[in-house]
């Protein structure tokens, strides 16, 4: 069997690789597609194709795999809160742990009404999300949940990601510093990793409170080539 | 129903369940819920900077862009 996966970096597209297939990162091979290096500091998406040993079946070992972790009915609790959270909304789904880690579980929502669900930027998602934190969180075992209905999420890391590496290229073409719209913690930190080991660009957070502003700005005038960082 | 909707999660959220009432109140164009809990609950129905309540307006709201009409979630103290 082969599949394949993309991600930012390699680590990522394997990691993607072993949460989709449910597979330690040994039973399968890596092929690289596409490093994704293209341009100067861009750097594009990481393509690879997964060969899976033998032509084991993915179903039957999630489903023992369910059952191993989920002893104090965590889970389940979780799925029947947000499946009836969203029955009352009156917007029918059902609900599916995608995902296991140590520290959290990641849910996926499948509805008619995904559009509903996610919401004007995510923002229906991320009141599912809180709320069924704030329950999780009494719970027995509790772990950190991950909402997503349709891949959102991956695909707004993605584009944020995208948004970060473009605005970067403006502000050091015009060298003018550049606010972008308010984010929560989690996607500033992804603007800011992502820009992290760009030459000539800096960026910070400003403002108070859950939602500040990261401004990207440009750090090379003056001492560019006089001072390389080494 | 929007009512059902809150009490239940105002349920999940509380210590005293029992303690949670949710009236409604219906105009023409917007429905006004009003949501009592028990005193010592109404930090977990509110949260943090009113993270909570935001969260259960924000769904409160997607619920109710079915009908078009508009909802009002008060908590009453």
């Amino acid at each position: 069997m082969t599949q394949e996966f993309e991600g930012r970096n390699e680590q990522e597209a394997v990691n993607k690789a072993v949460e989709v297939l449910q597979l330690d990162r040994d039973e399968f091979d890596v092929e690289i597609l596409d490093s994704g290096k293209w341009g100067l500091f861009r750097k594009g998406n990481v393509k690879i194709r997964v060969h899976v040993h033998g032509d084991r079946v993915t179903p039957e070992p999630k489903i023992h795999q369910a059952e191993q972790s989920d002893t104090s009915g965590f889970e389940q609790k979780v799925i029947d809160y947000l499946e009836t959270i969203l029955e009352k909304m009156g917007y029918l789904g059902e609900v599916q742990v995608v995902y296991r880690r140590e520290q959290k579980i990641g849910v996926n929502i499948i509805s008619d009404h995904s559009a509903i669900i996610i919401g004007k930027k995510g923002k229906n998602l991320d009141a599912l999300q809180l709320l069924v934190n704030v329950y999780a969180g009494m719970l027995e075992g509790s772990k950190r949940v991950v909402v997503d209905a349709e891949n959102y999420r991956i695909r707004h890391e993605e584009q944020l990601i995208r948004l970060a590496y473009k605005t970067a290229e403006q502000v050091k073409k015009s060298r003018k510093s550049k606010l972008l719209e308010p984010m929560n913690p989690f996607e500033r930190r992804l603007i800011h990793s992502a820009l992290n080991d760009i030459l000539d660009i800096e960026t910070k957070s400003e403002g108070d409170g859950l939602y500040k502003q990261v401004r990207i700005s440009f750090r090379g005038a003056g001492n560019r080539g006089k001072n390389p960082r080494s | 129903m929007e009512k059902d909707l809150v009490e239940y999660i105002a349920k999940s959220l509380v210590d005293d369940p029992a303690g949670v009432v949710v009236n409604v109140i219906e105009g023409e164009k917007s429905t006004i819920l009003e949501l009592k809990v028990s005193p010592d609950d109404i930090g977990k129905v509110i949260g943090k900077q009113g993270r909570i309540a935001k969260a259960v307006r924000t769904i409160l709201s997607a619920s109710a862009t079915k009908s078009g009409k508009r909802v009002v979630l008060e908590i009453l103290d």
